[in-house]
């Protein structure tokens, strides 16, 4: 069960929160983002091995806490995707795949004429569209 | 069961559905398109620096897309860290998709370290504009260049990019060149890589 997916840009503002659960505490999931946010520059700067995985975009597992795990993803632009949820058998495929349509919809937000890069983005659309693969990636983990 | 997996014919050629079309916009709107672009901002300054500078704006702006656009769709989503790796990910993969051929050439600066030169025989934004005698070196390439510094700058390597045409003998219109000078801390860090 995704709780909470977050895109922090590239001088690790945030620019779109978005919680998928009323159950937990909004505030405790910021400041889940926001730690992993330490372990994303730690794995950019110290790479375990050089070579090919210094270019990845998907980052993995970034670390587990009690009951959550957190995954991240880097983009071209050092913009940062992560992805918060509660499932304890969560296949590396599927968060692949989540986070291709994600970066395919920010894509699509970003590419607005009039949003403004490092601004919050405030599209509609792109909500939507969240929702949907958040609520995709629900049902084939359960599968 | 008879009729089970025979094609739909669609009887009204408004229920067919839409081709995904080619990937491409006519030459003759975009140029008119950016001709009403520089003539907008002609009214709005009152020198040829501003101009320029509003034009690398223009291009600035959709240099960012592109390079989110780009790595998401075409290169398989690798970061490039290296210097050389993202001049040629512009020289080729940006011009193919924005002009539909690769850039004509890319050349290392002699003078300084810091300076990377594109050049085309005919930038595709100005073949359908002149420049008049009191406009000096003014050069609509400015909007190229915008574009180039955007996938630049959003990559991590900032620099200062600008447009230039270099007169050639025994060509009648100069050719263009897109002169990047990046800053200190690019080559630093491309030092430390390695």
């Amino acid at each position: 069960m995704i709780v909470c997916v977050a895109v922090v840009g590239h001088q690790n503002n945030p620019l779109y929160i978005q919680s998928f659960t009323e159950s937990d505490d909004v505030l405790k999931l910021h400041h889940i983002v926001h730690c992993s946010l330490d372990v994303v520059d730690e794995r950019v700067n110290n790479p375990k091995k050089s070579g090919p995985t210094l270019n990845e975009t998907f980052l993995g597992l970034l670390y587990p806490t009690e009951n959550y795990k957190v995954y991240g993803y880097l983009t071209n632009t050092k913009v940062k995707f992560i992805l918060v949820t509660t499932d304890l058998d969560v296949r590396d495929a599927d968060v692949r795949n989540f986070f291709r349509s994600f970066h395919a919809a920010y894509v699509d937000a970003v590419s607005n004429p009039f949003h403004v890069p490092g601004k919050k983005i405030t599209s509609k659309v792109f909500a939507k569209r969240v929702s949907g693969i958040v609520q995709t990636f629900g049902l084939s983990s359960a599968g | 069961m008879i009729g089970v997996g025979k094609i739909k014919q669609y009887t009204n050629v408004l229920d067919r559905p839409l081709s995904k079309g080619k990937q491409e916009v006519s030459l003759s709107a975009f140029a008119f398109l950016f001709s009403e672009l520089v003539q907008y901002n002609q009214t709005q300054v009152d020198n040829i620096a501003e101009l320029e500078r509003r034009l690398e704006d223009a291009g600035y702006a959709v240099g960012a897309r592109v390079l989110e656009l780009l790595c998401h769709r075409e290169k398989g989503n690798r970061r490039e860290t290296r210097l050389l790796g993202i001049l040629s990910f512009i020289h080729s993969t940006v011009w193919k998709v924005l002009f539909g051929k690769v850039a004509d050439s890319l050349e290392k600066g002699t003078e300084h370290e810091d300076e990377y030169m594109i050049s085309e025989k005919e930038l595709l934004l100005n073949r359908f504009i002149s420049i008049p005698k009191d406009m000096g070196a003014f050069n609509c390439g400015a909007f190229v260049a915008g574009i180039v510094k955007g996938v630049l700058d959003n990559a991590g390597f900032p620099a200062v990019v600008t447009a230039h045409f270099v007169p050639v003998d025994g060509q009648q219109r100069p050719r263009t060149t897109i002169l990047i000078k990046f800053a200190e801390e690019v080559l630093q860090r491309e030092a430390r890589l390695g």
